[in-house]
């Protein structure tokens, strides 16, 4: 057996506050990871380092990159990646899985009812703000009936484990969550570096989810098509997540399209080829709601098909994910998801919502603005991490900063305490060791017409600097294989 | 008594160099309704591009054109013929009494289903200091205070063409106190919603023999929502109450949501855009 004084976790600093998923408190290896301890143990860093360059190459020379946004310029990165998977036993996935499935549902039959009726509003349980001051709430779908009553076909659940041990939910993404593609390549390189490693475990695999979301496309199909054309469009190269729209279009074998590519007549969308015009019935679409048609949304987007939500009304062709589910993955109904599975399941929350206060109300907004500097505070619209403030980690001006900004629009912030994600043995580059690292999961969960599915595995995304909570790969985060493993 | 309307509305677009990719719909074509039967519709465009009619997102008629060759101008001509029904005006009666009718429209079903026109949009938000411009009586009824808001507009606000264009918003028209029809209606909308009334911005054509304002273009005006008596039609650039000359198109939240010509145009240097309707009358027995 190896020793944890020797080899590759010979310099590694545990600090006991936080909850570390490899070692118990007592400092033990957990037993799902004791096997893979041996085997790498017997291994020096330097055979690491080796086999982990090797990894980093592949990922450059496939071109599985992205894009960051910056204030001048952007960048192409690859996803850092390191070797040493994460590791989820059956019974942990269990709950991951069946909580990521109750709120993807929950989700669906939240978005149906505010699209309709709108009964959870008039019966108390969310306030009508919720739907009233966001610009996500798209009045164009009122009443509309998606094929097969699904909105979110996709969502990407973002999941932490806290110091308690207990799994939290931090955001439901139910736009165009991205990442599914790091994972299978993450897979895939990992199989190539280690296969006698990974050998030694039952683990799920992960490259069935192009055929699951393919069958989820096809499950949702316009009324009348027997063998349903699908594609997939993308804003275009510049896009930061192109990699993955033309990897997912790739393994499912279909076309990968611009909106220059589609065209609308009488009401159906076709898409141009060289053998003439192919009618297309699914669209897993890749760009935001505002961008998908300019005859009905931004009349200055280059990127939608003009006419395509005429053909969308009409019911002839489908959506995935629908527009308009923008108004359910906003924070402010993050945090009324516990009320929201209850209202509409009858179950509860499976998994845990992190204790939200929001700043529009004013008792709420009293305690943030005296507590910032123990609370993440969060602006409610925006994805991939972008504006979030992490109180303990300002300067005084900058907390009179955070300050000034939520008085000045408390409906646009929320706040939470801070959550101690659980840390995780990552390589760094720098000190050529293993260092804690905060982890978090993603969980892609498929929802189609008699179809639930989620991907046995998950993004596993790392935050690489020290302490910090930030794992989006927009603030510089990396990922990790993440293996769940069989019964 | 009915009235017999031939209502013709054209446009003409020429652009500096050649277009080589266009797209336009137009949200033109009447409504049908109870006070009004579409009987035909004729559409055609200079350059013989294939046109079809479809729906927009809240499914008003439209018609969508789409030229396949390059082109440096292109005129459209559509003609519309429709008979118009005679509203009874004295029927204006809610039958409730002005504290029964602001309970009924302050319950939350109320809100909740008359969200979309009780929304602040881009074109309908009121500037901070012009929060209170107009504030409802409680002592009469909401068709009373809607009337009276109708006066006032038409008092506060000078119709004129020169001050304003479509992305005009009412700091600004409060402040110049000038605008067109549309602004006219963006007004109406702002103030009655801040009153709790749920208001829809409605474009259409309206028949100016009686000499009334609204250009040789397509008109603007609103329609509020009253307890017990469902939409009521408010033109505020004439000061009347919509009547058998107003020829509704669509509504929405605001102008955005009805306008009569959207167009993704491909092409380089400057274009030029000219609008004109006409809507001619003959009353029927």
């Amino acid at each position: 057996m190896a020793n944890i004084d020797s080899g590759i976790f010979s310099s590694y600093k545990r600090n006991t506050d936080l909850f570390d998923e490899l070692f118990d408190e007592n400092g033990s290896i957990k037993s799902v990871y004791q096997e893979l301890f041996d085997l790498y143990g017997a291994h020096s860093i330097k055979d690491y380092v080796n086999l982990n360059d090797k990894a980093k190459a592949s990922f450059f020379n496939q071109g599985i990159t992205f894009q960051v946004y910056g204030k001048n310029e952007t960048q192409e990165k690859i996803f850092p990646f390191d070797l040493f998977p994460r590791i989820i036993d059956s019974n942990e996935w269990e709950i991951i899985e069946k909580g990521s499935i109750q709120r993807s549902k929950a989700l669906n039959l939240f978005l149906w009812d505010i699209y309709h009726e709108k009964q959870i509003i008039k019966d108390g349980i969310v306030p009508l703000e919720l739907i009233s001051s966001s610009n996500n709430y798209l009045h164009q779908m009122m009443n509309l009936d998606p094929p097969g009553g699904i909105y979110n076909h996709i969502s990407g659940t973002d999941i932490i484990k806290h110091s308690d041990g207990n799994f939290y939910v931090l955001e439901d993404n139910i736009r165009c969550p991205s990442g599914v593609s790091y994972v299978i390549c993450n897979r895939t390189a990992l199989k190539r570096a280690l296969f006698g490693v990974f050998n030694h475990y039952k683990t799920h695999t992960v490259t069935d989810y192009g055929e699951n979301l393919l069958d989820l496309l096809e499950s949702v199909k316009p009324k009348g098509v027997d063998n349903p054309v699908c594609v997939v469009i993308t804003p275009g190269m510049y896009n930061s997540a192109f990699y993955e729209h033309s990897y997912l279009a790739k393994t499912m074998g279909i076309e990968l399209v611009q909106g220059s590519d589609l065209f609308v007549e009488n009401d159906f969308v076709y898409m141009k080829t060289i053998r003439g015009p192919i009618k297309v019935d699914v669209i897993y679409r890749r760009i935001d709601d505002l961008f998908l048609d300019p005859l009905e949304f931004k009349p200055d987007s280059a990127l939608g098909v003009p006419g395509l939500f005429a053909a969308y009304k009409k019911g002839n062709v489908t959506l995935a994910n629908a527009p308009g589910t923008g108004v359910a993955d906003d924070k402010a109904v993050y945090t009324y998801m516990p009320q929201i599975i209850k209202y509409y399941l009858d179950e509860e929350p499976i998994l845990n919502n992190v204790h939200t206060y929001h700043c529009s109300r004013p008792d709420e907004l009293k305690y943030v603005l005296e507590h910032v500097h123990e609370l993440v505070i969060k602006p409610v619209d925006e994805a991939g991490g972008y504006g979030i403030s992490i109180g303990n980690k300002l300067t005084k001006a900058e907390i009179e900063n955070v300050k000034k900004q939520i008085k000045e629009s408390p409906r646009k912030y929320v706040a939470q305490p801070i959550m101690s994600l659980s840390v995780h043995p990552t390589y760094i580059d720098k000190s050529e060791s293993f260092e804690q690292r905060h982890i978090d999961l993603r969980t892609f969960t498929i929802l189609g017409k008699d179809k639930e599915y989620v991907l046995k595995g998950g993004l596993t995304r790392v935050a690489l600097e020290k302490g910090n909570l930030i794992v989006n790969s927009s603030q510089g985060g990396g990922s990790k294989d993440t293996w769940v493993l069989k019964n | 008594m009915s009235t017999e309307y031939v209502i013709t509305y054209k446009a003409e677009n020429l652009y500096e160099g050649p277009v080589h990719k266009a797209h336009w719909q137009f949200l033109i074509i009447p409504e049908q309704n109870t006070t009004q039967d579409l009987v035909s519709i004729d559409f055609k465009n200079s350059i013989n591009a294939y046109d079809e009619r479809s729906v927009n997102g809240f499914g008003f008629r439209s018609i969508r054109i789409r030229p396949k060759k390059e082109f440096d101008q292109i005129r459209f001509e559509a003609s519309f013929k429709l008979v118009k029904h005679q509203t009874n005006p004295f029927e204006l009666d809610s039958g409730l009494t002005p504290s029964e009718e602001y309970e009924k429209i302050n319950s939350l079903d109320f809100k909740v289903d008359f969200e979309p026109f009780l929304r602040f949009t881009h074109f309908t938000s009121l500037p901070d200091n012009s929060q209170d411009l107009f504030k409802f009586r409680r002592d009469i009824s909401i068709f009373e205070n809607l009337q009276a808001l109708n006066t006032w507009i038409f008092k506060a606000i000078k119709y004129s063409s020169e001050v304003t264009d479509v992305q005009t918003t009412l700091e600004q028209i409060i402040e110049h106190r000038q605008g067109v029809c549309q602004d006219f209606a963006h007004l109406f909308c702002a103030l009655s919603r801040k009153n709790n009334i749920p208001t829809r911005y409605v474009s259409g054509y309206l028949h100016q023999g009686n000499g009334y304002f609204g250009d040789a273009q397509m008109h603007a005006w609103v329609e509020a929502y009253i307890p017990n008596m469902d939409w009521v039609g408010f033109d505020p650039t004439n000061n009347i109450l919509v009547s058998d000359n107003h020829i509704k198109v669509a509504h929405g939240k605001d102008y955005d949501d009805c306008a009569p010509l959207k167009g993704v145009v491909y092409a380089s240097g400057d274009n030029e855009t000219t609008h004109s309707v006409e809507v001619l009358s003959q009353e029927q027995q």
